[in-house]
């Protein structure tokens, strides 16, 4: 309590801490997925629709629309969100409900609502409402999380969501972050590693079951794999299935290789002229690497780095928990995906339809995310400057 | 408070364990971009540029065929192929309309072609030169010009058997044509052009040429005055004697060069498809139509073999020279019929030739002596004959199709055989196998491969290749050569073949007329195997008239042909 005083009362003398790290990482960030996003989008939009600017625009919109509400957010003391810890819960499961009779497709997934003239990608509510409700939950709990049934509490209160994520939204990827950030909310809020690392190896080893039972399948009757097994076959071997279900990890490997230590330009993608289609979605990253090269690709890397870098500081530094788990939700939700995305492009891990924070393509997912980082910076705002 | 502060230490050291395993796969991410865009970048910019790049062929001109004159027998034309790009087509309705009137199509068909939603689609190949330059001058967005070469035969039907002709691709289908493919052909250039996925040419990425090489152009022995004029005797004899087939060879005995290969009826060159006059192509099966169409095209003095007859005489009197087995002094007695074993051969001449001695037997073509001299030579040593005078083998004429000879296994060979055999019955040989055959053993006893081409020369010029060709030398002695030549030109000179003389020059030679099998249908091959000079033989003619109706006697109108022929070649190439 003493803490949150000392805050207001620093904020009522004007001495606003404003973590301007964060926000220039985060400005140029989006700054940058704007470009990319024009770089990518701009010969397909011209071909297709006659408008070279249609995705720019629409990014440009969506980038300030999510800029103003950072700030809004950022301006509000971060307790304020405290109270809707269940309505955030319960907001998250009735928009996805909504999916089933309103909901809109759009390149065979059904993920989106039409609000007036704004889709909305109901994920991305999803994400930012798990982090708003476990913050609370874990907060509340208190000690009470240490114990395996406050655990157990923790870590199953996501799965109806993250179930309803992967069922009716048919988005795998947003369930497995909607279950990373609780896992990472729940091993900073534990004192023990043994839980986890059992967790982690049960992962793994449920992983390689899959994987394990898909190549059986395959090799007995492969026509009764579903798209998801096919793509963890695709991914063993993409060759092979270069012209269906590998076609888009081969045209973005295509890219990525191509770009070489240097890249061919900004603007010069080969593989963005229909090669790689909807190259300013989820394969944005394939681009930046054809363009701009290794260094391009590594600098990417070393920016998110850094933007993970000052969420932790952030965390550790915020004024009590429920704070520090705003952020670290916030900073689960970035890394996992971050690492997802890159994981994907180079064919590392399976194809799985995720976007690259800030700079993919996707109005809902950038204001989401810049929502969040309203919030960090409402965090960063409690922390006393003698702490850092 | 305290509790507080426990929290806050084990939740930053958990903070700060997120924060590394992030950068630990962080790291990882980095190196599998490492791997990637270092090691892997070679393989995967290969795999991009053959996905990027189109590439577009540009046809070589092929070499043509040049004739000893340096006139152009086998040409290329330009010719253009239209089409048009769908994609970049801005006023389909003017491209329908421009299309149709320039190129004489139905609106309809091009616009047909025009709306089709296709990368590019040829609406008209074949188009000349003239009307492509005005289709392009128009410059309409997504109308393609493409130039292409198409082969012209500028004398038509002149020597088509031997010359042949290209099929769609320019390749080579029969005769000079498809042999020297390779040196005739060159090679297609590439134009490679990067293009976007539906491919829309990249321009900004500039395009990268190979220019093609083009065919050489092949020089010939065949002289277009020598080949008119034998084409044309043999046009006029086919149509006076009403006969079937008339060929011309007429080549130079001492190196094998082909100056003229005559074969009438021939076929136009630049129709090689479109059957003989008065057939109607849609009146036949497929399978049909081919048939007549190689029936057509095929070269009677090369492709067919046929029963020499007399002519074969040549072969017999060298072989019974070179083995000693006769000499042109030795006397025979003729009385009309000879009697080998229990058959009666008769000798053309009913009443027969009475007493005679070699050179006189030979002079009246008379084949109870020819008969004796065979069966003298006997079987063994006639057969090695045939051997040594490159007789049981091919030719090797630098023509596809060269049919082999077709002779008595030498073991199946009796008296009544070797009697037949030895004045050119029971056996077939090609009209190119006897001249040349009769050309090593009046050259003095080299064994000459005939041919057409002499060099194949760059379109430049830059670089000529010569074609060299096996001659065998001593197949027969130097001196029955000689003998051969003087009895030869006994023939010509006062015997059977002086229908062949030629006032003011020496003409050696020796007629044939035979019958065709079966025996008894009344059908007859007439042919005179003529050479001039007879003491030095600069040129050869062999002339085959094919079942010609009414006389029928080789001597009598086989050897006007050949006279004809010499009349007016010997003075032309006295003159070269």
């Amino acid at each position: 309590m003493a803490q949150r005083s000392t805050s207001r009362r620093k904020q009522d003398k004007g001495e606003k801490f404003m973590d301007y790290s964060l926000l220039f990482i985060v400005l140029f960030l989006v700054g940058f997925g704007i470009v990319m996003v024009f770089s990518s989008s701009s010969y397909e939009a011209n071909q297709k629709l006659g408008d070279s600017t249609r995705y720019l625009r629409q990014q440009l919109f969506a980038s300030i629309l999510g800029l103003v509400a950072m700030m809004v957010v950022a301006n509000i003391p971060y307790h304020f969100w405290e109270r809707f810890a269940v309505l955030a819960y319960l907001g998250s499961v009735v928009l996805i409900l909504l999916i089933i009779p309103f909901g809109h497709s759009s390149g065979g997934a059904t993920r989106w609502l039409y609000i007036g003239p704004i889709s909305l990608q109901v994920a991305e509510v999803a994400k930012l409402g798990m982090i708003l409700f476990l913050s609370s939950l874990i907060c509340k709990l208190g000690k009470g999380v240490r114990s395996n049934k406050g655990f157990l509490i923790v870590l199953l209160s996501p799965v109806p969501v993250a179930l309803m994520l992967w069922q009716i939204t048919n988005n795998l990827s947003s369930a497995i972050i909607v279950m990373g950030i609780a896992v990472l909310m729940l091993f900073v809020s534990c004192p023990d590693y043994k839980r986890f690392i059992f967790l982690a190896l049960a992962t793994l080893a449920a992983a390689a079951a899959v994987v394990f039972y898909v190549v059986q399948t395959a090799q007995a009757h492969a026509d009764e794999l579903d798209f998801r097994g096919g793509r963890i076959l695709a991914w063993l071997d993409p060759e092979a299935y270069a012209n269906d279900k590998s076609f888009q990890t081969i045209q973005a490997l295509y890219a990525i290789g191509s770009g070489g230590v240097l890249g061919k330009g900004l603007g010069q993608s080969m593989q963005k002229r229909g090669f790689l289609p909807e190259a300013q979605n989820d394969m944005i990253f394939s681009i930046i690497c054809e363009e701009l090269g290794l260094f391009g690709g590594i600098a990417i890397i070393i920016m998110f780095l850094l933007l993970i870098w000052r969420l932790m500081i952030i965390a550790n530094n915020a004024p009590d928990l429920y704070g520090a788990l705003l952020v670290v939700g916030v900073m689960g939700h970035i890394a996992v995906q971050v690492i997802l995305n890159i994981a994907v492009v180079t064919a590392t891990i399976p194809n799985t339809g995720i976007s690259l924070p800030f700079i993919s393509y996707g109005g809902s997912s950038v204001m989401f995310l810049l929502i969040e980082i309203g919030l960090t910076l409402s965090v960063a705002k409690g922390i006393r400057l003698k702490d850092l | 408070m305290e509790n507080k502060m426990s929290h806050k230490t084990y939740h930053r050291s958990k903070t700060v364990t997120v924060f590394f395993l992030c950068m630990l796969v962080f790291l990882g991410l980095a190196a599998r971009l490492v791997y990637l865009m270092v090691f892997q970048s070679e393989y995967y910019s290969m795999k991009a540029r053959e996905l990027h790049e189109r590439e577009r062929s540009i046809k070589a001109a092929r070499g043509r065929i040049i004739d000893a004159n340096g006139k152009i027998l086998a040409d290329n034309k330009t010719v253009c192929t239209v089409s048009v790009i769908h994609s970049q087509i801005k006023n389909a309705d003017e491209v329908v309309e421009v299309l149709s009137k320039e190129l004489g199509l139905s609106e309809e068909y091009v616009r047909k072609r025009v709306e089709k939603y296709s990368s590019i689609e040829k609406i008209k190949s074949n188009v000349d030169k003239a009307t492509g330059d005005a289709i392009r001058a128009k410059s309409l967005p997504g109308v393609k010009v493409d130039e292409d070469y198409k082969r012209y035969y500028p004398y038509g039907t002149l020597a088509s058997k031997a010359l042949g002709f290209t099929g769609g691709d320019n390749q080579g289908i029969i005769g000079l044509e498809v042999i020297y493919e390779e040196y005739l052909k060159g090679e297609a250039g590439t134009i490679l052009t990067v293009t976007d996925a539906k491919g829309v040419e990249q321009d900004e990425e500039g395009e990268e040429r190979v220019e093609p090489v083009n065919g050489r152009d092949l020089y010939v022995s065949l002289d277009i005055n020598i080949q008119s004029y034998a084409t044309q005797l043999a046009l006029q004899t086919m149509e006076t004697k009403e006969a079937d087939r008339v060929s011309i060879l007429v080549m130079n005995p001492q190196n094998g060069e082909i100056l003229a290969m005559a074969d009438v009826p021939e076929f136009d060159l630049n129709n090689p498809y479109t059957l003989p006059n008065g057939m109607d192509a849609s009146a036949f099966s497929e399978k049909k139509r081919q048939e007549l169409l190689n029936a057509m095209w095929r070269n009677g003095c090369i492709n067919d073999t046929y029963e020499p007859g007399s002519t074969f005489k040549i072969i017999t009197a060298a072989a019974g020279l070179e083995s000693g087995a006769v000499k042109p002094t030795d006397t025979f007695h003729c009385p009309g019929f000879i009697m080998v074993e229990d058959r009666r051969i008769r000798c053309h001449k009913v009443g027969g030739h009475g007493a005679e001695d070699f050179v006189q037997g030979t002079m009246n073509s008379c084949n109870p002596v020819f008969i004796t001299v065979g069966l003298r030579i006997g079987v063994e040593r006639f057969y090695s004959y045939f051997r040594q005078f490159g007789l049981l083998d091919k030719t090797g004429i630098d023509l596809p199709g060269e049919a082999g000879t077709i002779m008595h296994k030498m073991e199946n060979i009796g008296p009544v055989e070797l009697a037949t055999i030895s004045f050119g019955q029971s056996f077939q040989i090609t009209p190119i196998q006897l001249a040349t055959t009769a050309s090593s053993i009046v050259n003095g006893g080299r064994r000459i491969t005939p041919h057409f081409a002499v060099r194949a020369v760059t379109m430049d010029g830059s670089d000529s290749q010569s074609f060299t060709y096996p001659v065998r030398e001593n197949v027969v002695s130097a001196e029955t050569s000689e003998t051969m030549r003087y009895i030869l030109e006994q023939v010509v000179a006062d015997g059977s073949g002086r229908n062949g003389a030629v006032e003011g020059y020496r003409v050696g030679g020796k007629t044939a007329t035979s019958q065709t099998l079966p025996r008894g249908s009344g059908k007859y091959i007439a042919s005179f195997l003529g050479f001039s000079p007879a003491d030095d033989p600069q040129v050869l003619a062999l002339a085959i008239i094919h079942n010609p109706k009414g006389t029928y006697y080789g001597g009598q109108i086989a050897a006007p042909v050949v006279r004809q022929l010499f009349e007016n070649i010997l003075p032309y190439l006295e003159k070269k």
